[in-house]
């Protein structure tokens, strides 16, 4: 029903159009500018608070002193120490900083520790053993538990995680040895059944049927904490790491943080870490099979050397998130500005710090830059390790392309 | 790679199973708290039995069992009770050695009284003492439960008046004198003291387990429960009416009691205003960046940073919102425009709208990274087709490429949504309440108080765990309410990825180029 001839369109419809179009233009450019300029200001702002820290005398900071060990009235030594509040009138605040940084990459660390071999460990399996379909359900379910809110995660670990493991430490530190000893057993029990049971429980739903194995394993061990502890440390763990270790418990420790906070990047990394597996091209792995390897042989020389700047920055972002993560701390760790290799004692972090003491600090104060200088000491850490990560995958998909394009 | 799932060999060896294992536990550990928050969370407001437990040296006490754990260096073990009586016995927790117990029974009289000072009651309703004479032995129970349900009544049509007719009143008189409004809220205020009349005057005559006697005005007793005589039909009524009471009361006792309508209140308006502000502006930028800007390398950095920004700590915007909506613009707006009221500060303390605009830049990159996503995804034949045929690049936008996009920007505004419900840690620096019974919205000229502060799920989370009196008893609500917030955020998820779903099935028909 087209018309041969359309009708020419009147010019001064025809210059309204373009003068709307050339306006709205304008606008979106204008909006999107201004709005791209005030997420980026972020950063600006941050720094412009910080300088005068430096540049004004009244605040008798100076960079060195932020870091190193100050002395403090009644100790020979010089002590890293955050004191921000002076304990008595008269007395001089400590700003030591060292303690905070220490904390907050401490708490990184054992959730990295905690999150990473779960998280690669999950992204392999889901690559390279699970059918499509129930990988196609594992990953929305997995952005759900990305989801949690930190202050949910935070309350669970350190109020009812925290006082649990401190009734159950001796079952809680033998898991992370019977876990992976019981997976084990059910990977060489599951070859002894018989043939039509064997093929109900395949290994590509392994993730699901190890599932209640697991939680009774778990179940048994964390039941029978107190036979443990009686059995091995004469019925008191915690004098014996004290005594023998030298180590102190709190209740509210790294330990705990460690896997809250590590709950909490599993998702995140896992997700990038499994792009770029199953982004890995398939003629690759294909090859290395003909040529006789197995499955895992195959993972390790090809399909993980190939993925691993992809894996790196899975790795790197999951650091970034545990780095900046303020709720779970805030509630899990206790808050004291220690600087121990124990993990089981508590710890302060950058994050938990401003939280806490922003609110009261005095606008323009000492304290109140210093708090603006540990928020941009993060701000600066995460953006420089989230832009390092994506140049990386950018760089990665590059190669992909190239490979597929060759293969 | 699903092309090689199979069967793994057996000379794989070990790292195949390890790998498995950790799906399983990462999977484990999700279950293990939704079914946590889940059990304690529903569980709180079911009507648990109440024990009457003998002693072996012949004390007694009625209570609700909470948890039991062995005492620490010996095979003992001891049992919580939550025995209520905090005017008779000074605590309201009782710690039972389990060998002690010599017997325990479960006798249907006793009563739960839910009052509004010195909180729960637990034991024996002797007699009912009011005008209407003194009931005593089986005929108190039906007689309180029915005053219980005329007071419920009363107190209904006493806070109504306060509300609708008191309050308007009293802020008329303000602006100045009128006669009219004084006779009404004189009539006003002696129906009030009619119904205040009327509700006093009933005494409760109880008796703890062990003997000690209690006089109890009836007024301040809220809900009277014989949670052992009631059916499971009953029980689950009971449980839904507490339920509702929750989601739909203030906080009472320090925030230990009640519910937690205005944290949802303020949640989710915080969240409403947020959208509003965050929406139209991401869209903009992620068609900026997409559809207008030069592709150069410039705009490449810009995407990357942007993308990046949406990694910052929270925390990080919270002290941007601070040091520059709460301190810089707000502490100007009051120089300007409430200079009347400094030094208190209007606007230049945290509070609602500030909040809204930190946790609207938090949630840009979300939806700017949607948008550009929904954009990129749209095949360039449809945007060349338009253009020839003759459409402005503003038409071709809005009528072919953004109707596709739409559920793209959806999905990233649920998204936005979803994180800044869970988000806390800003909201510590820029105006969220321990408590603001009064919620931001009223009768009141200009209706929406942006300078008020506000309460908000998460931090109450935050605040009845950590800064609570007594952790123990206020544990229930926070399970609850974390429950609640879980729910909040896994529903506002869930569509997101079936919207996200949906447009990929959709896209995936289009032909690609």
């Amino acid at each position: 029903m087209i018309d041969p001839l359309p009708p020419r369109p009147d010019p001064g419809r025809q210059r309204w159009r373009h003068g709307r179009d050339r306006l709205a233009t304008l606008l979106i450019s204008a909006g999107g500018v201004g709005v791209v300029a005030a997420v980026l200001a972020i950063g600006v702002f941050l720094a412009v608070e910080v300088v005068p820290l430096f540049l004004e005398s009244r605040h008798g900071i100076d960079w060195r002193g932020l870091w190193l060990p100050q002395s403090v009235e009644g100790h020979a030594l010089p002590q890293h120490r955050w004191q921000p509040e002076p304990l008595a009138p008269g007395e001089p605040a400590h700003y030591g900083m060292a303690p905070l940084a220490w904390g907050t990459l401490k708490a990184a660390c054992w959730a990295l520790l905690f999150a990473v071999p779960l998280a690669l460990g999950a992204a392999i399996h889901s690559a390279l053993y699970m059918p499509r379909r129930l990988r196609a359900r594992l990953k929305p379910t997995l952005e759900l538990m990305e989801a949690m809110p930190g202050v949910v995660i935070g309350f669970v670990a350190g109020l009812v995680l925290a006082p649990y493991v401190e009734r159950h430490l001796a079952g809680a530190l033998a898991l992370p040895v019977i876990l992976p000893a019981g997976i084990l057993l059910a990977g060489g029990l599951r070859t002894t059944l018989p043939a039509r049971l064997r093929r109900r429980l395949a290994p590509g739903w392994a993730g699901i049927w190890l599932m209640p194995w697991l939680a009774a394993l778990a179940a048994l061990v964390l039941w029978g904490s107190p036979w443990l502890e009686e059995a091995l440390f004469a019925g008191d763990l915690r004098g014996w790491l004290e005594a023998t270790l030298g180590l102190d418990y709190a209740a509210r420790n790294a330990m705990i943080v460690g896997i809250a906070m590590g709950f909490a990047v599993i998702p995140g990394i896992y997700a990038l870490a499994e792009d770029a597996l199953s982004g890995v091209p398939g003629s690759l792995g294909e090859g290395a099979q003909a040529l006789g390897a197995t499955r895992w042989q195959t993972l390790c020389r090809v399909v993980l050397p190939a993925a691993s700047p992809g894996i790196f920055s899975a790795v790197m972002i999951g650091a970034g998130r545990a780095v900046g993560e303020t709720m779970i701390v805030l509630m899990a760790s206790g808050n004291t500005a220690l600087m121990t290799l124990n993990p089981l004692e508590g710890l302060r972090s950058m994050s938990a710090t401003i939280a806490i003491e922003l609110p009261e600090a005095a606008a323009g104060g000492t304290h109140y830059r210093l708090l603006i200088l540990a928020a941009l000491a993060l701000f600066a850490f995460t953006f420089l390790v989230n832009t390092l990560a994506e140049l990386v995958r950018t760089r990665l998909r590059h190669r992909y392309r190239r490979l597929e394009g060759t293969a | 790679m699903s092309r090689m799932a199979g069967r793994v060999g057996r000379s794989e060896g070990p790292w195949p199973w390890l790998a498995a294992g950790s799906v399983a536990l990462s999977l484990l550990l999700l279950l293990a708290l939704l079914t946590l928050l889940a059990v304690r969370g529903l569980g709180h407001f079911w009507p648990a039995p109440l024990a009457l437990v003998t002693l072996e040296d012949g004390q007694r006490l009625a209570g609700r069992a909470v948890h039991e754990e062995s005492v620490p260096g010996g095979e003992a073990r001891e049992r919580l009770y939550f025995t209520g009586n905090r005017d008779l016995a000074g605590d309201i927790w009782t710690w039972v050695p389990v060998a002690e117990i010599a017997s325990r029974a479960f006798p249907e009289e006793l009563v739960v009284l839910e009052r509004r000072r010195w909180g729960a009651f637990l034991g024996r309703l002797v007699a009912l003492e009011g005008e209407a004479g003194r009931r005593e032995g089986q005929a108190a129970w039906p007689a309180l439960q029915a005053r219980l349900a005329e007071l419920e009544a009363l107190r209904g049509e006493r806070d109504r008046l306060r509300e609708a007719v008191v309050t308007p009143l009293v802020r008329r008189l303000e602006r100045g004198p009128d006669a009219a409004a004084e006779a009404e809220l004189a009539r006003a205020n002696a129906r009030i003291r009619e119904l205040q009349a009327d509700m006093a005057g009933d005494t409760l005559v109880l008796e703890s387990v062990d003997g000690r006697r209690l006089t109890q005005p009836l007024e301040e007793v809220l809900r009277a429960l014989r949670p052992n005589a009631m059916s499971p039909v009953d029980k689950l009524a009971t449980w839904g009416r507490e339920v509702w009471r929750f989601l739909s009361e203030g906080p009472r006792a320090a925030n230990s009691a009640g519910g937690v309508w205005p944290a949802i209140f303020g949640t989710v308006l915080m969240v409403l205003l947020m959208s509003v502000v965050v929406t139209p502006f991401g869209v903009l930028a992620g068609i900026y960046l997409n559809e207008v800007a030069h592709q150069g390398r410039f705009t490449h950095l810009v995407r990357i940073a942007v993308r990046n920004l949406a990694g910052v700590p929270s925390i990080v915007y919270g002290v941007f919102g601070l040091g520059v909506f709460v301190y810089g613009i707000g502490g100007t707006l009051d120089e300007w425009f409430f200079a009347e009221s400094l030094p208190s500060p209007t606007f230049g303390t945290g509070g609602l709208l500030w909040a809204s605009l930190t946790l609207a830049l938090l949630t840009l990159p979300v939806v700017i990274v949607a948008t550009e996503e929904g954009l990129a995804r749209v095949p360039d034949h449809q945007r060349e087709g338009a253009l020839a045929l003759g459409a402005t690049r503003v038409e071709m936008l809005t009528r072919v490429v953004l109707p596709m996009t739409a559920p793209a920007m959806l999905t990233g505004m649920i998204l936005a949504v979803a994180r800044a419900a869970g988000e806390v840690a800003p909201l510590m620096l820029v105006g969220v309440a321990k408590l603001a019974p009064q919620v931001p919205v009223d009768g009141d000229f200009p209706y929406l108080h942006l300078d008020r502060k506000f309460m908000h799920l998460g931090y109450h989370i935050y605040d009845l765990a950590f800064h609570g009196g007594d952790v123990q008893a206020a544990m229930p609500l926070v399970y609850a309410t974390a429950l609640l917030l879980v729910l909040v955020i896994l529903v506002l998820n869930l569509t997101a990825i079936f919207l996200r779903h949906h447009l990929r099935a959709r896209h995936g028909a289009l032909p690609r180029h």
